[in-house]
Parts: C-alpha cells; structure tokens; sequence
C-alpha cells in the first residue's frame, strides 16, 4: 500500500485539473445551499418538530444518486479508454493499490463537499444563540451517515467504473444501482410496512439508516453493512481489474 | 536479459503468440519487426508483465514475470504503443509523479528527473501541460518517464510511430545514444528503422519468429534477388554468351539498347558475389563498360520474401488438410 499516497495525490489532482470536479462541486453546493435557504425560511414561519439540519441530512440521496457516479464515472473508464492503464499498471504498483486510491480520492473528494455545509452549522449555531440551543451530538451522527452511505455508492460507482471503456455507461451502470440500493428499497419499505420481507427492505433502506443517524443513535449493524458492501465492491473491481490477465 | 522460451498467447479464438522463443543479452538492441498485427505488441505487454501468456516461460533479468512481477516491473521502462500519458498533467509533475510510482527516493528524484529531460530535450517544456504538447515531444515525455528509474531493459512499442521525419530521426538517434547504457527491445513495421538502430532483428508474423539475426547477416543469407546490372558495348550474343559462363552467375537476360549497349541483368549463386570476374571478363574482351552495380537488398526485401514463404507455406498446408479431408 505503500503507493497509494502518490496515486491519491494524482487523484485528487485531476478533480480539479478537469472541468468535471467543479461542476459537481457546484451542483452540490446549489442543491445543499437551496436547501438551506427554503429550510431557513420555513423554520423562520413558526415552530416546527424538524431542525434545520435534519432535513438537510434527508438530503444525503441526492450526493449518494447523482454526485457518487458523476465523480467515480471517469476513474477506471478512462485509463482504459485512453490506454493509461496499461502504463499505469506496467508501473511497480498492484491492482489494488490502484483501485483502492481512485476510491479513495472519490470519498476524499465527497467527504469535503459535506464539509463545506459545516459552514451551515456555523451560521446555524451563530443565529441560534449559541452551543446550547443546537444540539451537535446528531449532527455529527448525520455526518458519519453522509459518509458511511456516499463512500459505500461511490465504491459501486468504481466497480460500474471498471467494467467499461465508456465513462456515460459507467454512469447510468451506478446510477441505475444506486437508484435500486436507494430508492426503490425506500418505495419497497412503504410496500411492506412489516412481515420478514418488510423487515429485510427496513434492514437495508437507507433512508432508515438516515432516520437513526440523524436523531443521534448511532447503530453499527448498519454501519457494518456498508462497509462490507463497499469491501466487497472493491474487490469484485480489483478482480475485474485483474480480468485482462485470464480473459 | 530477457529469456522467451515456448511463450504462447491466445486470446478468445486467436493465438497471437505461437511458441515463440529468443533471447536478448544484456547491452543488445533488438528490433522486433513485423506487421501489424504479428503479435509484437502482446510480447511486449507480457515481457512487462501487463497481461500473462497462456502457456510458456518468460524471464527479465533471471526473474519470471509472473511470479515476480513487481521486481520486473522495477527493471523495466516500458513505452506502450500510442505511448498512453495522462493528458491533463504537466510534464515535470507527471514525471515525479511516475518517479514516485517506481519507487525513486526524494533525492534520487530531484537528479534523476532533470536528467531524464535533459536527455530527451523536453526541459523546455517541463511546465506545460502533456494534452497542449506536440506528439514529438508526447514521445520524448514517453522515453523519459521509460527512463527514469535507470532500468536495466527498455520496451519501447513503436516508439516513432506518427511521428514527422525530423522527429523520427531525433528519436532514433535518441535509443541509438540510450543503447549504450541499456539493453532495448523495441517494435517496429518500419525497416529502415531497425537497419539503422538495432544489433539485431527478429522477425515475426502470424505469432511465430521466422528470423532472428543481425541485419548484415540477413541480408547476406536471404540475398536473392540481389541482382547485378551490367551495361557494355559489344556484341549481343557474345557478351551474353561469355557472361553466362562467368563463374558464380546461375542466370542471365541481356536486352541489346538502342545505342548499341547491351544491358545484362544477373542472378549470381547464393552467397557469391561475381562482380570482379564480371569486369575481368568484360575487360579480357576489351568491351567498354558503363556499368556494374549490385541492387542492394534491403531488409525490405528479406522481410517482403519471409513473410511471403511464410504465407505460401501456411496456403500449402491449408490446401494438404483440405485434400485429407476431401
């Protein structure tokens, strides 16, 4: 692993050496900022049951649907376009290396789009009257959610990465599974309130996930299951990775 | 240095390598030559270990490439075909960016990154971005990151393909110079090519190596078609007559021309060269003699000659096994 501080650097260099990393920077930031200022406004109408921060972590699908695939498209789609991969791996770096820093540099480049909303605690916090009236132990919960969730969709987005040449059909590849692992789970769990079916859709439903996390119970089962699945994802990519070696 | 023995590649219905063997001694050039689509660029990939073979053994520097795959790719620099580079980085960031990758500490860095550029001449434009560069100094980018760890052994995949005629000849003159320190493998579909780089060439076609030596030598062994040309002034039948028993000739045409020369085109013997008992002739029969040249094969012609036999050769045993089935 001793390469994947360099590849990292490489990475996170070509975010921004592109057009691509500010675009979705700023789609994030218009999506979260819009939010914030309608949230803002209505809280402003009188007293509600929901804090400003809750409704803006119900948000986290949006980054999980559309900014996970958009910013792993490229990763694996593009050395093998442009024939890079071949040198890259001709270098003295393992398959793994390679693929677990293109991750990496993804949840790296995801985790700092949340932290500029921190920036919403700050005024949030400022207008508030202090510490005392906003209660950060959620919040914080809420951000390990973000994370946890975005980190697990952006390791299927580099898994749908490496099975193309064609970064748009990367896209719709994670998208179309992230819409499934997401949305349609939710839909599923309305479906089925309860019975053992009911029970698996609500074990794997995000947005229940999200529910606990950000009124501050932290449940690790759920936590586990992410990381698995992206443990899991990684490696099916490495192997598809390796493929060009038995194929 | 490298050691193929037996190395056999297929890909889902085709074999692009067929039991092929050689060897490459420290210090050589060795062109691979053939044309597209011989199988030269799957060689290359498996020598650096990018893909595996299907079956057969292949050694760098006493290590197998398969087992020991990360030590290998420590000892060679290799240039993939279309020399692959990341478009959207600076030259000198890419180049410390691969020093890191192959593994060179900070102060072996800083000296040996400079020098890699020096040598390639894109000092110049060390601060300007790959994907703005032109595909002569794109290449040069290519040599230098090959470079950069000082490996033992250079694979270089077409390194002056789409090149123009001055860059081509930079970059010759670049892996003739980069010989003297290193031991090269390159590819080439271009002959003058490997007549003017390398110690030696290996021909291949259809997967399989069907010449191996130095240029010299395969065009002393293969030099059919290595016509003599002889133009004198005197009689017709004679000097066709005379020519003909000349020791070394084994065929003749003579054509007579309008001014009262005779042009007389001669196959000599394989491995002779009658040219002086051709003028010793000529002069004993006191003929004025205009002419007495040796259309030199070229590597061109050995290659065109090869990969035809081979052709027929392969056409022969299509038709045999279709006769045996009939």
């Amino acid at each position: 692993m001793t390469n994947v501080p360099t590849l990292l650097r490489r990475e996170l260099n070509a975010y921004f050496a592109s057009i691509l990393g500010y675009v979705v920077l700023m789609f994030f930031l218009v999506v979260m900022g819009v939010t914030f200022g309608v949230v803002v406004r209505y809280l402003n109408s009188g007293p509600t049951q929901f804090t400003a921060m809750k409704i803006l972590f119900k948000m986290f699908w949006v980054p999980s649907l559309f900014v996970a695939p958009a910013i792993t498209m490229r990763l694996l789609a593009e050395e093998k376009r442009a024939g890079t991969l071949e040198m890259l791996m001709t270098a003295p770096v393992t398959d793994f290396e390679v693929v677990f820093a293109k991750y990496l540099g993804a949840v790296v480049l995801y985790t700092m789009m949340w932290a500029l909303t921190g920036f919403y605690v700050l005024i949030l916090r400022h207008f508030s009257g202090g510490a005392t009236a906003l209660d950060l132990g959620p919040i914080f919960s809420g951000y390990l959610g973000v994370v946890v969730i975005g980190q697990f969709f952006i390791a299927i987005g580099v898994l749908a990465s490496s099975t193309t040449k064609n970064q748009i059909a990367a896209f719709l590849m994670s998208f179309a599974i992230a819409f499934l692992l997401l949305i349609v789970v939710n839909w599923l769990t309305f479906l089925f309130p309860s019975g053992p079916l009911g029970e698996v859709f609500h074990a794997v439903s995000a947005f229940d996930h999200m529910e606990d996390l950000q009124r501050g119970i932290v449940d690790v089962r759920p936590l586990v299951l992410y990381v698995s699945g992206t443990a899991l994802a990684l490696f099916i990519t490495t192997r598809v990775v390796e493929s060009r070696k038995w194929r | 240095m490298i050691k193929v023995e037996n190395l056999t590649k297929r890909y889902a219905g085709v074999t692009a390598l067929n039991g092929v063997s050689f060897e490459v001694q420290r210090g050589e050039i060795v062109g691979f030559l053939g044309p597209n689509g011989a199988g030269k660029s799957t060689a290359m990939r498996i020598l650096t270990g990018f893909i595996p073979a299907s079956s057969g053994r292949v050694e760098v520097a006493g290590l197998d490439v398969f087992e020991n795959s990360l030590e290998v790719r420590e000892r060679v620099g290799y240039m993939p075909e279309n020399n692959p580079l990341y478009t959207d980085m600076r030259v000198s960031e890419y180049l410390k960016f691969r020093a890191k990758l192959k593994g060179l500490p900070r102060p072996e860095r800083t000296e040996r990154i400079p020098e890699a550029m020096e040598l390639c001449g894109i000092k110049d434009v060390s601060h300007r971005i790959i994907g703005h560069l032109s595909k002569g100094y794109r290449q040069r980018v290519g040599l230098a990151d090959a470079l950069l760890a000082e490996p033992d052994l250079l694979i270089l995949d077409e390194p002056t393909i789409g090149l123009d005629p001055v860059q081509i000849r930079q970059v010759r003159q670049l892996i003739k110079d980069l010989g003297k320190r290193h031991t090269i493998l390159l590819s080439t579909h271009i002959l003058p090519e490997v007549e003017m780089t390398c110690d030696r060439v290996i021909i291949i076609h259809h997967g399989r190596i069907l010449a191996s030596d130095t240029p010299e030598n395969l065009m002393r062994t293969l030099n059919a078609g290595g016509l003599i040309q002889v133009e004198v002034r005197g009689p017709g039948s004679e000097v066709q007559a005379k020519l003909r028993a000349v020791e070394g000739v084994e065929s003749i045409t003579a054509k007579v021309l309008e001014d009262g020369y005779v042009r007389v085109m001669l196959t000599p013997k394989s491995g002779t060269d009658p040219r002086e008992e051709v003028y010793q002739t000529v002069a004993g029969n006191g003929w004025t003699l205009r002419e007495l040249t040796r259309a030199r094969t070229t590597l061109e012609d050995i290659f065109v000659q090869i990969t035809r036999e081979e052709d027929e050769a392969e056409e022969e045993r299509r038709d045999q096994r279709r006769s045996v089935l009939r």
